[in-house]
C-alpha cells in the first residue's frame, strides 16, 4: 500500500501511443488524440487484466498466463489473440535511441523450412499420479517426497533467537518429531505458567540412525562410510541429531588427538565436511564445538604417532580448507568469526609456544623445543592461506623472516621429523607467498632484494615468484602444486608425469622436482557426492619413488608407514623431504592407498 | 460534452419521465442540445436523483474533500462506543464521492482525492479501490462492474440508535455536509439497531462485503439445517451386513456392529431442525445404490475417531508432469476414483485401487445378456481389465470443476465453454450437455442424494438442475459479482454460494429464495464446506482467510487466524465432523480442531476476545514439496486424501 501512487495511477503514456500509432502507419497523432487514446486503452487493458485474474484464480494458479487474457477477451466478446501461446515468460527488452526509450517484446524471425525439416518435438510426458504419505497419524515422515522438516531459515532463526522455540510451545509445523496428542495440548496450556525446556529427545529410529551413522563414519568399512557420509551430506531432517553429532565429533577429536590417531581424526573431519555440505542444516549453533575441533586438527603439535612418517599434513590442509569454508559460510558482523579465526592462527605464528614437554619422541631432541612446533606453524600458515591472499599479506608476509629462520634452523638440524616438517613448511610458505608477493612487487626480481627483505626464504621465494610470472597460467594461486583429479593407478608408487618444480636449495639454486603421485581411491567405494571433485595428490620426492610396504595390522585400523626414504642432496644440507605414506590396511586387503594430502575420501 | 450538460440532461430525462413535452422542447431549444444527446438519456434512477439534488455543489470539487475530511475527524473524535460503527460509513461515502467527482468531470480532483484518502481505507477494500481507480471518465462508470454495483445498489451500514443520532446531529450542524447527506440519502442504507454500539472486533467480524453488512431482516427466515432421516438405510444395512458377515467372520463381530449401526441411526431421529423428508422430492434409491449405501455404513463403522489427540493420516496424490494444466479434481465418495479436470479441456479419471476401469459392452453384446440374471450388472461390463486411467473429451475450455455423483456412476464437469456436462462412468461417454449459463461456469456440485445438482458461474447466478431436465429448475439471483463456488447442504434442501462480492449466501431449493446472507469475508470466496451435522459452513477465500458460519443465526461462528498465505481452494470435514482440513496454493495442508471452534462459539458471541483462542484451533500444518493443494477428501474411515500438482521451481 506504500506505493499507492503507482497502484492507483499507472497509465500508458502519450509517447507509447504515438509509437504504436507510428507502427501502424499514422505518422502524426495529435496530443489530444493520443491522450484520449491512452486513457481509453489504459482503462480497457486494466479491465481485461482484472477479468483475467478471475480466470487465473479459477485455474488455481497464482501467475497470470496468456490463456487467461484470451478467456477474458472472450467474455468481453472480443476475439482472442491467436498465436501468442508461450509457455515461458516473455521478458521485455529495453532499447533507447533518438531520445526515446522503448520496452518491447523481442520477436525473432523463424525460418519455416528449419522447423519443417527439424525432427518433431518430443511428446511431453503424460500426467501420472503418484501417492505418498504426507502424514502418518499426524506425523510427517521424512521421505524425499516431503519437504525437510525444519527449513534452514527456521533453524537459523532458532539459533539466533533460541527463545523463539520456547515461545511457540506447540510446534505446529510438524517438524520431524510429533508433538501431537496430549503432550501438545499440555504444552499449549501450560506454556503460560511454566518455563519450558527445549527438549532434544530422539525417537528410536533417530537413535538407531545416529548409532549406525557414527559407527559407519569411524568404522573400517569404506563403502559404508561413503554411504554414511553421503547420508550426512544429503539427508534432510538431521537437525534434531545435530547436537549429538557435533558432540560426537568434538569428543572424538579430543580423544584422538591425545592418542595421535590420525585416521580417526581424518574420518571425523570428513564428517564435519559432510555436515557442512548438507543444504538443509544450519550449523551456526554448533560452531562452538566444531571450530575448536577443526582448528585442533590444523595446528595441533602432533596428530599422529610418527610425525616423521605419517602424512598428517593432509589432515591439516583438509581441516584448513574446512575452516575457510566455515568462515565463509557463517561469518557475520556480529560473530566476527573470520577475525577470531585469523587471530587464532596469527597468534600461533607469533608467539613461541609455552612449554614443550617431550611427548613426541622426536621432539625431545629438538633444540627449538621452546618454540612453536613446526607442524603447528605449518597448520597456521595453511589456515591463514585458505582465508585468502589479503590475510596472507597481512599476517604471514611480515613474519617471513622469522619463519625462514625457523626453517633454516630445522633444516640444518638433525631430527628427521623436524627436517621433514621444515621442508613442508618451507614448501607451503613458498606456495602461499609467491602469488601474493608477485602482486606486491614489481617485475625485476633480484635475489638480493628478496634476500634482504625476506631473509632465508628470499631467494627461493624469488624463484617461485619469477616462475609464476613466467608461466602463462599464473592466475591460479596454487601454482606450485598441480592438482590432479583422480584417475588412479592402484598403487601410488608410480610417479605421475606432472611435476612441479620448486627450488629446495638456496645457494646453488638447484631445482629439485617434486613428483605428484596420484593415489587411487578404493575402487569399490562410491565417491561421496560432495560438490568439488575429490582430489588425490601425493607429494613424494622425485629421486626415488618410495615403496609401500604393508604389514599385518593389529587392530581393525592399523596405521603403517612405509620406510621413509630420506634423500640428501649431495651439495646442500637441506634434505629433500619425503612424505611418508601411512597405509591403512583393511582386513585381508592388499596394500591400500594411503590417505594423502588432499584426499581424505578414500580412506578405509 | 460540457460540464454543465450532465445536470441539464438529467433534468431533461426527468421531464421526459413525467411526459412534459412542451417544457422539454423549450429546454432543448434554450440549451441548444442536439438530438443525439437527448436520445441517449439513460441515467440510472439513483444517479438521476443524486444529480438533481447535488448539482449546486457540483461546481466546487473542493467541498468533497472538505466534507470527507470533516466526517473523518468527527468519527475519529467520537466516543469509542460509536467510533467503530461509524467508521464503516467512511468507505461508502469515500467511494461515492470519488464516483461523483468522476461523474462531474473533475478527474484530477478525483484522482488526488483517491490518492489522499484511499490508503486510509480498510486493507480489505484496497483491492476494490484498485479496481475502481481505473474508472477515470464518466462514460466508464456505466459498464464497469464495480462502479455499477456501487451506483445501482445501496450500501448497508448498521448503526446503533445513539450512533445514528450522533451522526444526524453532526450532519445538521455542519454547513458543507450537504454532499454527505446526499450520498447517505441516495446510496447508503443505514440500519438502526437497538443495543449498545459494537466494538472494533465485532464490526470487523462482519465487515468486508462489497455492499456492507446484510440487513438484519434478511437473515430471519428459519433454516432447517438438520439432517434428513434416512429410513432406507436404516432398514437396509442389516441384510447386507448379514450376507457379508456370514461370508467373512462368525457371529461375534456381527452383534457389535449391529449395535453400532443403531447408534448411528439414533441421532437424526430427534433432530428438531431437520426439514420434513418430503420437503424436496428425492429420488428413490435404486437397488445398486442401496448396496453402495450399505457399504458406506459398514466402512463408517470402521472409521477412526479423530480429534486433537489423534490426527488423521494424509495420503498425498501428486499429479506429475501436469504443471499448471491440472486445475480441478474430485475423489468419489468411496475413495476409489480420482477425476482431474485440465486446462486443455480434457478430463482424466484414475482408479486409486487395483481394480481397473472397465467400460460397458457394446450394444450387440448387451442384447445377449439375460436380463433376469442376478449378476446382470457384472455381466454388462467388459470382461477384460482396462486401463488405470481414462480420458473424457468433449469440453472446449478449461474444466473448472469435476464432481462424482454419490453412487459413482456419473461425473459432472463444468467449463469455461459455458456448459455443464454429465458423463457416464460406465460407457465413458458424455450423456447430457446442460446449457444455460451464458458465461463460464465456475463450479458444479451434486446433491448428496444424487439426481439434483447445482452450478454457479461468471453470470452472477447459481442454478439448480435435475439430471433429467435440460433447463434449470431454479435460478438463484442476488450476488453482485461472480458466484465462485457452490455447495449443497447435506440435507439437499439448501444451497450455499460464495462469491467475489465477498458474501456467502444460502438459498432455499424449494422456494428459490435467499434465506441467509453472511458477510465478513475479506476476500473472494473460493471454496465452501458444510459441516457433517449441517449447522455450520466453512468458507475459504483468496486471501488465505477462513471463516466458519452458523446457519441458525447467519453470523460468523469463528474467524480462523489467516494461516494460509495463498488462496484456499480445498476444504474438507472429517467424516465424524471433528477435524476441518484446509488446503491452499501455498503448498500446505492445515488441520483445525472443529469441535473447539464450535464449542467456544457461544461464548465468543458474548465475549469478543477472539484472539487468544484462535491459536488453539490450529492442530497441525503439513507442508508439501512445492505442490499446491487442489483437492481434499476424507475417506469413510477418516483417512485424508489430498491432491496436488507438482510444480517444479523452473
Amino acid at each position: 500500500m506504500g506505493d499507492s501512487e503507482l497502484a492507483y495511477g499507472s497509465s500508458l503514456t502519450l509517447d507509447s501511443m504515438k509509437v504504436i500509432a507510428e507502427s501502424v502507419g499514422i505518422a502524426t497523432l495529435g496530443d489530444d488524440a493520443a491522450k484520449e487514446l491512452a486513457d481509453d486503452v489504459t482503462y480497457r487493458l486494466k479491465v481485461i487484466v482484472q477479468d483475467a485474474m478471475k480466470f487465473m484464480h479459477h485455474s488455481k494458479r497464482q501467475k497470470l498466463s496468456i490463456t487467461d487474457i484470451d478467456h477474458a477477451l472472450k467474455i468481453k466478446n472480443n476475439e482472442c489473440q491467436y498465436g501468442f501461446i508461450q509457455p515461458d515468460s516473455l521478458p521485455f527488452r529495453f532499447a533507447s535511441g533518438g531520445g526515446r526509450e522503448l520496452h518491447f517484446i523481442e520477436e525473432k524471425e523463424i525460418d519455416l523450412s528449419e522447423i519443417l525439416s527439424a525432427p518433431p518435438p518430443k511428446v511431453p510426458l503424460d500426467v501420472s499420479v503418484r501417492a505418498h504419505w504426507l502424514s502418518v497419524d499426524g506425523v510427517q515422515p521424512t521421505v524425499p517426497e516431503n519437504p525437510p522438516p525444519l527449513s534452514k531459515e527456521a533453524q537459523k532463526l532458532e539459533s539466533v533467537d533460541p527463545i523463539s522455540k520456547l515461545s511457540k510451545p506447540s510446534n505446529k509445523d510438524s517438524a520431524g518429531k510429533p508433538i501431537c496428542g496430549k503432550a501438545a495440548r499440555l504444552k499449549a496450556s501450560e506454556s503460560v505458567h511454566v518455563k519450558q525446556l527445549a527438549t532434544h529427545e530422539l525417537s528410536v529410529e533417530q537413535q538407531l540412525y545416529y548409532k549406525e551413522i557414527t559407527e559407519a563414519c569411524v568404522g573400517s568399512d569404506e563403502t559404508r562410510r561413503a554411504e554414511a557420509l553421503q547420508s550426512l551430506a544429503c539427508d534432510p531432517g538431521l537437525h534434531e541429531m545435530l547436537p549429538r553429532m557435533c558432540t560426537f565429533i568434538s569428543e572424538g577429536v579430543k580423544v584422538n588427538v591425545v592418542q595421535n590417531n590420525l585416521a580417526l581424526l581424518i574420518y571425523l573431519m570428513r564428517m564435519v565436511k559432510a555436515l557442512l555440505d548438507n543444504q538443509s542444516l544450519y550449523l551456526e549453533k554448533y560452531l562452538h564445538e566444531l571450530i575448536p575441533s577443526v582448528s585442533t586438527c590444523i595446528v595441533s603439535r602432533q596428530l599422529c604417532l610418527r610425525p616423521e612418517m605419517d602424512n598428517h599434513w593432509a589432515l591439516r590442509d583438509f581441516a584448513a580448507r574446512l575452516m575457510a569454508q566455515i568462515c565463509k559460510t557463517f561469518n557475520t558482523s556480529t560473530n566476527n568469526l573470520q577475525t577470531r579465526v585469523t587471530r587464532l592462527f596469527a597468534k600461533a605464528l607469533q608467539c613461541p609456544s609455552q612449554t614443550n614437554n617431550e611427548t613426541g619422541p622426536s621432539m625431545a631432541s629438538m633444540k627449538e623445543s621452546e618454540k612453536t612446533p613446526l607442524a603447528s606453524l605449518y597448520g597456521a600458515v595453511q589456515g591463514l592461506a585458505e582465508l585468502g591472499p589479503e590475510v596472507v599479506k597481512v599476517f604471514i608476509l611480515p613474519r617471513v623472516r622469522w619463519l625462514g629462520e625457523r626453517v633454516e634452523g630445522a633444516l640444518s638440524g638433525i631430527g628427521g621429523a623436524d627436517r621433514l616438517a621444515a621442508g613442508n613448511l618451507k614448501h607451503q610458505l613458498l606456495k602461499v607467498l609467491a602469488p601474493v608477493v608477485r602482486q606486491l612487487r614489481q617485475p625485476p626480481d633480484q635475489p638480493e632484494d628478496y634476500k634482504r627483505d625476506f631473509g632465508y626464504l628470499g631467494p627461493s621465494l624469488q624463484q617461485a615468484v619469477s616462475k609464476i610470472r613466467s608461466s602463462p597460467s599464473c592466475s591460479t594461486a596454487g601454482g606450485a602444486v598441480a592438482v590432479v583429479t583422480c584417475t588412479p593407478p592402484l598403487l601410488p608408487t608410480a610417479p605421475s608425469p606432472s611435476p612441479s618444480n620448486i627450488s629446495h636449495t638456496t645457494k646453488t639454486e638447484t631445482v629439485t622436482t617434486r613428483n605428484l603421485v596420484i593415489a587411487s581411491s578404493t575402487p569399490q567405494s562410491p565417491a561421496p557426492s560432495t560438490p568439488p571433485p575429490q582430489k588425490f595428490v601425493i607429494v613424494a620426492s622425485q629421486q626415488k619413488p618410495t615403496q609401500i610396504q604393508s604389514s599385518s595390522g593389529t587392530g581393525h585400523i592399523v596405521v603403517h608407514s612405509s620406510q621413509p626414504t630420506i634423500v640428501r642432496s649431495q651439495n646442500v644440507q637441506a634434505p629433500v623431504s619425503v612424505v611418508a605414506k601411512p597405509v591403512f590396511a583393511r582386513g585381508g586387503g592388499g596394500p591400500q592407498p594411503p590417505p594423502e594430502l588432499d584426499d581424505l575420501s578414500h580412506l578405509a | 460534452m460540457s460540464e454543465k450538460s450532465t445536470p441539464l440532461l438529467a433534468v431533461l430525462q426527468l421531464l421526459r419521465k413525467y411526459n412534459l413535452k412542451s417544457t422539454e422542447d423549450i429546454l432543448r431549444k434554450e440549451a441548444s442540445l442536439g438530438d443525439v444527446e437527448c436520445e441517449s438519456l439513460d441515467l440510472p434512477e439513483v444517479e438521476l436523483a443524486s444529480i438533481l439534488t447535488a448539482h449546486h455543489t457540483e461546481s466546487d470539487p473542493f467541498t468533497y474533500e472538505l466534507a470527507y475530511d470533516g466526517l473523518k475527524k468527527f468519527i475519529e473524535n467520537s466516543l469509542d462506543l460509536y467510533k467503530y460503527e461509524l467508521s464503516t460509513l467512511l468507505y461508502p461515502v469515500f467511494v461515492h464521492m470519488y464516483l461523483l467527482l468522476i461523474l462531474y468531470d473533475h478527474v484530477e480532483h478525483a484522482v488526488s482525492f483517491l490518492e489522499k484518502f484511499g490508503i486510509e481505507q480498510e486493507d480489505y477494500y484496497q483491492e476494490d479501490l484498485k479496481k475502481l481507480s481505473i474508472v477515470k471518465h464518466k462514460d466508464q462508470i456505466k459498464g464497469n462492474e464495480l462502479a455499477e454495483i456501487y451506483s445501482t445498489n445501496k450500501f448497508t451500514v448498521q448503526l446503533s440508535r445513539d450512533a445514528s443520532s450522533q451522526l444526524k446531529r453532526y450532519l445538521h450542524e455542519q454547513k458543507n455536509s450537504s454532499v454527505i447527506i446526499n450520498i447517505i440519502n441516495n446510496h447508503i442504507q443505514i440500519e438502526v439497531h437497538d443495543g449498545p454500539g459494537r466494538t472494533q472486533a465485532q464490526v470487523r467480524a462482519t465487515a468486508g462485503g462489497v455492499l456492507g453488512e446484510p440487513m438484519k431482516s434478511e437473515n430471519r427466515t428459519k433454516v432447517y439445517y438438520g439432517l434428513l432421516k434416512e429410513p432406507d438405510i436404516q432398514v437396509l444395512p442389516a441384510p447386507v451386513e448379514d450376507e457379508e458377515e456370514v461370508e467373512e467372520t462368525p457371529d461375534k463381530p456381527k452383534k457389535k456392529k449391529a449395535k453400532k449401526d443403531n447408534l448411528f441411526m439414533k441421532k437424526p431421529k430427534s433432530d428438531p431442525n431437520a426439514p420434513p423428508n418430503d420437503r424436496i422430492p428425492l429420488p428413490d434409491l435404486k437397488e445398486i445404490d442401496k448396496v453402495e449405501k450399505g457399504k458406506a455404513l459398514r466402512e463408517a463403522s470402521k472409521r477412526v475417531q479423530l480429534g486433537p489427540d489423534s490426527l488423521p493420516s494424509i495420503c498425498f496424490y501428486t499429479l506429475l508432469n501436469s504443471g499448471h494444466t491440472a486445475i480441478s479434481c474430485d475423489i468419489c465418495d468411496d475413495s476409489t476414483l480420482l477425476a482431474v479436470g485440465f486446462n486443455n479441456s480434457n478430463i482424466k479419471v484414475w482408479t486409486l485401487t487395483p481394480i481397473k476401469l472397465r467400460g460397458m459392452k457394446s450394444a450387440e453384446k448387451l442384447q445377449d445378456i439375460d436380463r433376469e440374471a442376478g449378476d446382470v450388472l457384472v455381466r454388462m461390463m467388459e470382461e477384460k481389465d482396462r486401463d488405470t486411467c481414462r480420458n473424457l473429451f468433449g469440453h472446449s475450455g478449461p474444466v473448472y470443476k469435476v464432481a462424482f455423483d454419490p453412487f459413482k456412476t456419473m461425473l459432472l464437469s463444468c467449463s469455461e465453454d459455458t456448459t455443464v456436462r454429465l458423463w457416464s462412468l460406465q460407457c465413458w461417454t458424455c450423456l447430457v450437455v446442460y446449457r444455460g449459463h451464458v458465461w463460464p461456469v465456475w463450479d458444479v456440485r451434486w446433491s448428496p442424494h444424487g439426481h439434483y445438482f447445482a452450478s454457479s458461474g461468471h453470470d452472477r447466478t447459481a442454478r439448480l438442475w435435475a439430471t433429467d431436465h435440460h433447463l434449470p429448475l431454479r435460478i438463484f439471483i442476488g450476488h453482485y459479482s461472480d458466484v465462485d463456488c457452490i455447495q449443497f447442504h447435506p440435507n439437499s434442501n439448501y444451497i450455499a454460494t460464495g462469491s467475489s462480492d465477498r458474501t456467502v449466501r444460502l438459498w432455499d431449493c424449494l422456494t428459490g429464495s435467499q434465506v441467509r446472507i453472511m458477510t465478513g469475508h475479506k476476500s473472494t470466496i473460493f471454496t465452501l464446506a458444510f459441516s457433517v451435522c449441517g449447522r455450520w459452513i466453512a468458507s475459504g477465500g483468496s486471501g488465505g482467510d477462513m471463516m466458519v458460519w452458523d446457519l441458525s443465526t447467519g453470523g460468523p461462528a469463528a474467524s480462523l487466524p489467516p494461516a494460509h498465505t495463498a488462496p484456499i481452494h480445498a476444504l474438507a470435514f472429517s467424516r465424524d465432523g471433528t477435524v476441518l482440513s484446509s488446503g491452499s496454493l501455498d503448498c500446505t495442508i492445515k488441520l483445525w480442531d472443529f469441535t473447539a471452534i464450535t464449542d467456544e462459539s457461544p461464548i465468543e458471541e458474548t465475549l469478543n476476545n477472539l484472539i487468544p483462542k484462535e491459536d488453539k484451533y490450529l492442530l497441525q500444518s503439513f507442508a508439501t514439496k512445492s505442490s499446491p493443494v487442489k483437492g481434499l477428501h476424507f475417506t469413510r474411515r477418516n483417512l485424508l486424501l489430498a491432491v496436488g500438482t507438482y510444480e517444479s521451481s523452473a
